[in-house]
């Protein structure tokens, strides 16, 4: 259509924008009306960005917000620059997802020097998100998972702090952070326990948790597997609770087959997902290892 | 190659023949004679069951161009055995008509029929097992995506009682503001007043000063 239009639109304003920045340092300008100058400097900056955004220029358009940003960091009004660098983060997602996470990464700091916590953490996400999808490096995904669920707290949202909580501990898990991943669920349960809303979600809370201890360990399975018992009655009459049984009688015998077999009848009733299907892996090998040792 | 699977294919259609023969025997006999016939039987059925096996290891060795037509053959093949296999079963659980008939007298009804009407009741169970089994799948994942529905609805809940604090907040410092901005206004009113008092005092004093002045001279 006419992208091509727009961005030489786009370009020339920026050029403009520039020319009033320039003038807006020079003596006189800065005499006279350097602020209004630099307000209108901005707003040329903001529409530029727009119409690269418009022909789909992610990188021109968060450059533009960038710049954008730091005149109104230079202006003193905080809030406009970090609304501005989080345009710029979501302009470099599409292109440049290093840029994304610098851009929010400032944003966020400016955020919680104003004390606005909820919309630092919610950007946290952002960045998790972006760690783990683009740039696939998990640690980093969940320290800002983490960081994201800390400010929540903060801010007493526990249900989206769970939310984050739970990821963390999805990850922790596959990464074998076992211990990390066990107190996760066991507090994300808890509180689920007692809520009317999400008293269904606990018994799949304790099932993580129960399978996390059995990676490391049957006996602590079975001690955990009774004080959830203890706790949450709904729960021993859960099918999980009830495959939890029978993979610790497989395990204490030995028995692959029974193993597999009781996870194969889970499975055709509910298709077991990819975090399952790795950690009840992880067990049966644990379990064939025991017994080529005894071999 | 494909000689061998021929060679295969002229013994199973022998030994079918054999069997089909003896099944149709049984019935009829009785005691010592029927074991040896279904002892018979059973080892042609094992005869041909490897028959198969070898055919299908034959088929798999044929490239794959000319192996549409063998793989349908084998098919074929194996859905014969299956139904020899249930005649089989058939006959040595039916007793044969004649027998019966002689020791209940000509009405007696017919045992083909109950045996079919039970395996037809087993059917049904089935069928009606494995649709209960699918109406408990739905139902536990009707329970999932209410888990997740649930857990979103409690954390829009919370981000709604969020909103509503905040909206009070500003509510209130709004109206903070409105009264500060009604002091100042009354402020630059006092003081526009106090200035043009004062100005009319000097204006006045400067007249009297002037006047006594005058006076004076």
């Amino acid at each position: 259509m006419d992208n091509s239009g727009k961005e030489k639109e786009a370009a020339a304003l920026m050029a403009d924008a520039e020319k009033k920045l320039k003038s807006s340092q020079s003596f006189f300008g800065s005499l006279f009306g350097s602020s209004s100058k630099l307000e209108e400097a901005c707003d040329m900056y903001v529409r530029a960005a727009n119409m690269y955004k418009m022909a789909k220029n992610w990188c021109a358009a968060g450059n533009a917000f960038s710049k954008a940003a730091h005149l109104h960091l230079q202006m003193q009004s905080k809030h406009d620059a970090a609304t501005n660098l989080i345009d710029a983060g979501n302009a470099f997602k599409k292109a440049d997802p290093q840029e994304a996470i610098n851009c929010l990464n400032r944003a966020i700091e400016i955020y919680t020097d104003m004390g606005r916590f909820t919309i630092a953490a919610k950007h946290h996400i952002t960045i998790a998100e972006i760690y783990e999808t683009e740039l696939v490096d998990i640690d980093k995904a969940i320290a800002h998972y983490e960081q994201a669920a800390d400010y929540y707290k903060g801010e007493e949202s526990t249900s989206s702090a769970n939310k984050c909580l739970l990821k963390v501990a999805t990850y922790a898990a596959q990464l074998e952070q076992y211990q990390k991943a066990i107190e996760i669920y066991e507090q994300v349960g808890t509180y689920a326990m007692d809520s009317t809303l999400l008293k269904y979600s606990a018994k799949d809370h304790f099932f993580k948790a129960a399978l996390c201890h059995f990676c490391v360990d049957m006996l602590n399975a079975k001690l955990a597997v009774q004080k959830y018992e203890e706790m949450f009655p709904a729960f021993s009459d859960s099918r999980e609770c009830k495959l939890l049984k029978k993979l610790l009688d497989a395990y204490e015998e030995q028995n692959v087959e029974a193993y597999t077999d009781s996870v194969k009848e889970f499975d055709t009733i509910s298709r077991l997902d990819q975090w399952l299907t790795t950690m009840l892996l992880r067990i049966k090998k644990t379990i064939q290892d025991d017994e080529s040792d005894l071999r | 190659m494909s000689s061998d699977f021929e060679t295969y294919e002229q013994d199973f259609g022998t030994i079918t023949a054999e069997v089909t023969n003896k099944i149709g025997k049984i019935p009829k006999l009785s005691g010592e004679e029927k074991t040896q016939l279904v002892l018979n039987v059973d080892k042609q059925l094992e005869e041909v069951r490897e028959l198969l096996e070898q055919m299908d290891l034959e088929v798999r060795e044929i490239p794959i161009q000319s192996r549409a037509m063998y793989t349908t053959r084998l098919k074929s093949y194996k859905q014969e055995m299956e139904k020899l296999e249930k005649d089989f079963k058939r006959s040595r659980i039916a007793y044969s008509d004649e027998v019966r008939n002689e020791l209940l007298g000509d009405d007696a009804i017919s045992s083909e029929g109950q045996r079919a009407h039970l395996l037809d009741n087993t059917e049904r169970l089935e069928r009606s097992s494995r649709r209960l089994e699918a109406g408990y799948q739905i139902a536990v994942e009707t329970e999932q995506v209410g888990q997740e529905i649930l857990s979103n609805l409690h954390t829009d809940r919370e981000k709604i009682q969020k909103a509503r604090e905040r909206l009070r907040e500003t509510d209130a410092n709004l109206g903070k503001s409105s009264r500060i901005l009604t002091g100042m206004l009354r402020r630059i009113i006092q003081n526009r007043v106090l200035v043009f008092v004062l100005g009319a005092i000097i204006l006045l004093t400067i007249i009297l000063a002037i006047y006594l002045n005058l006076r004076s001279h």
